[in-house]
């Protein structure tokens, strides 16, 4: 069963469409990383799954169910733009409130619970205004993780935060989803973190999406390269470009793309008399996926 | 993928949401001093509109013009008759006033959960638009309940120390007390759909509520109209109505007026809600 299926799904405000027949499936128990730039609909969507926002037209199922289906919903927890907790009020009585909306019954063990995967059970007492950006953004998961939730949904919940804070956030994400039987959608800007923990991807492009795929694909359509350090660039870069078809010079090395073979490279090279410091294989990541991808579909 | 196995979902019934709702609600109510500032608001009122009567300290002719305003104790809770058209202080400033602060009161609750975003969490979990607009209706009905009673003991105190005699027929003071109590509901149904208009503007929700909570428009109304029982269908005639010359009807009066207003303002609320986005 799919956690998540959207179908022709649009939303516009003023005329301007910011999610536009927009397809979408997350399978139940992914990780799924929400791509996207800047007002491409990222949080639009999330926000309608949410049912923050009413849709124009399209399908929203979680579960198999509609999304306003008060069973479904009750499993649903979310953490959109910030933690939306009164800021007087301390972190566990803005705990104690979401609880009560629940209708959870042991409702001091529950948010001791929480509290403790995102590690904030020291900090109950203080004041939500008193807490910094990243227990803010640890609270809020706090809140949404209240109940249990099968589907977890999150925008940008890593902004922010310091090394170990996304750190912390990370092995979050991957214990809920392992041991709490959760699906998560996550958005977010920092790709390469992203990349460490997401089984899915999507990519949304001004309100649609352009591309879905697992890691497993996202894996094996990843281009291959060579890259390769050298202190004669210009000259090396030349040798090697009259060689291969896709040869550039990024990250301080050079790097020949679509090519996984570093013998023939290197001898290539010592066969010019060009030094080698280092030879590595390796792939495109995300970042570099998805801005390849950006740079194609601007072209079209 | 290992974690796919069966997930269940229990339907929440109509009363365990509205029973959640209500519980973070009083939960929220009891736990933040907004609601105790205002019950101390409806407090001090009484002891404010007496000292005005006795003239603020005024000597001579203008000290018994002043005091003349009030000939009874208990009319700094409700007006003797059922003026609509307003002919001195005396018939307007009594319990009604805590509609007005009452107002206030739920446009300062209902903007934070805006301007928080905890309206967000509500909203994402299984809560209907309609309960929160039912639960935020109960909820100032209680609170404006609540600051009668305050106002019904600052009163008494104001009336001993102001020295006004307290004698009254008790059942009409029952039933005008039991009206204004009554007539919370309809009052904090129209401001939860004020707000929920408004939203995290809550500026403009509190200058709305503060100007109907004053029965400007029904006061002008009877002005043109006249002094008519008809005023009675409106919220603050009505209000107007539970006096100390109030009796069983008057009470049965209040009990429709204020549900009917109250169904009314929860329809159209949760038609509203359901039809626009949240924020």
């Amino acid at each position: 069963m799919n956690a998540i299926e959207i179908r022709n799904l649009s939303k516009s405000f003023r005329g301007m469409y910011a999610v536009d027949n927009l397809n979408m499936t997350v399978p139940q128990g992914a990780i799924y990383g929400f791509i996207g730039e800047n007002g491409s609909g990222k949080s639009t969507t999330e926000k309608l799954i949410c049912g923050h926002l009413v849709p124009d037209k399209g399908e929203i199922k979680l579960f198999g169910k509609d999304y306003t289906d008060a069973g479904v919903r009750a499993r649903v927890g979310a953490l959109i733009e910030n933690a939306g907790c009164f800021p007087n009020s301390s972190v566990w009585a803005n705990l104690m409130m979401q609880a009560l909306n629940l209708g959870i019954q042991n409702r001091d063990e529950e948010i001791k619970r929480v509290l403790k995967i995102v590690r904030m059970q020291d900090n109950a007492k203080i004041k939500f205004k008193s807490c910094s950006l990243g227990m803010k953004q640890r609270i809020g998961i706090a809140m949404a993780l209240l109940g249990n939730p099968a589907l977890l949904i999150l925008d940008e919940p890593i902004n922010g935060l310091d090394t170990d804070g996304m750190r912390i956030m990370r092995e979050i994400l991957v214990d809920i989803t392992q041991n709490y039987n959760c699906t998560v959608l996550i958005s977010s800007h920092i790709l390469g973190e992203l990349e460490k923990i997401a089984t899915h991807y999507g990519i949304i492009r001004q309100g649609r999406l352009i591309q879905e795929m697992s890691a497993e694909e996202m894996d094996a359509r990843s281009r291959v390269f060579v890259s390769v350090k050298t202190p004669h660039i210009p000259s090396a870069l030349t040798v090697l470009q009259r060689k291969f078809a896709d040869v550039r010079y990024e990250d301080e090395c050079i790097r020949v793309y679509d090519v996984d073979d570093t013998e023939s490279i290197v001898r290539c090279m010592l066969a010019s008399g060009q030094p080698v410091s280092a030879v590595e294989k390796n792939k495109v990541g995300l970042e570099e996926y998805y801005i390849e991808l950006m740079s194609r579909k601007e072209s079209d | 993928m290992e974690n796919t196995r069966e997930l269940k979902f229990e339907q929440p019934s109509f009363f365990k949401r509205l029973k959640g709702m209500l519980g973070v609600d009083f939960y929220r109510l009891f736990h933040t001093p907004l609601f105790y500032i205002f019950l101390g608001i409806a407090a001090i009122i009484p002891a404010l509109v007496s000292m005005g009567a006795m003239g603020g300290g005024a000597k001579g002719v203008e000290a018994a013009e002043a005091t003349a305003m009030f000939t009874n104790a208990w009319q700094i809770i409700a007006a003797k008759s059922p003026l609509y058209v307003i002919n001195d202080m005396g018939d307007y400033a009594n319990m009604n006033m805590v509609f007005i602060f009452g107002g206030i009161m739920i446009s300062i609750f209902i903007g934070h959960d805006y301007k928080s975003g905890y309206v967000k969490q509500l909203f994402t979990t299984h809560a209907k638009k309609e309960d929160y607009m039912m639960s935020k209706s109960l909820l100032g009905a209680f609170s404006m309940a609540c600051m009668c009673i305050t106002y019904m003991i600052g009163g008494m105190i104001a009336g001993a120390a102001t020295g006004l005699p307290f004698t009254i027929n008790a059942g009409s003071l029952i039933c005008a007390i039991l009206g204004k109590m009554i007539m919370s509901l309809g009052w904090a149904s129209l401001y939860t759909f004020i707000n929920i208009i408004f939203r995290s503007k809550f500026g403009i929700s509190i200058a709305l509520c503060f100007v109907l909570g004053t029965g400007i428009p029904i006061i002008g109304a009877a002005a043109v109209i006249g002094n008519t029982p008809a005023l009675n269908i409106f919220l603050y005639g009505s209000s107007v109505y539970a006096c100390l010359s109030a009796n069983f009807v008057s009470v049965i009066v209040c009990l429709s007026v204020s549900v009917a207003w109250a169904v009314i303002y929860n329809i159209l609320g949760s038609w509203i809600l359901s039809k626009r986005d949240c924020y």
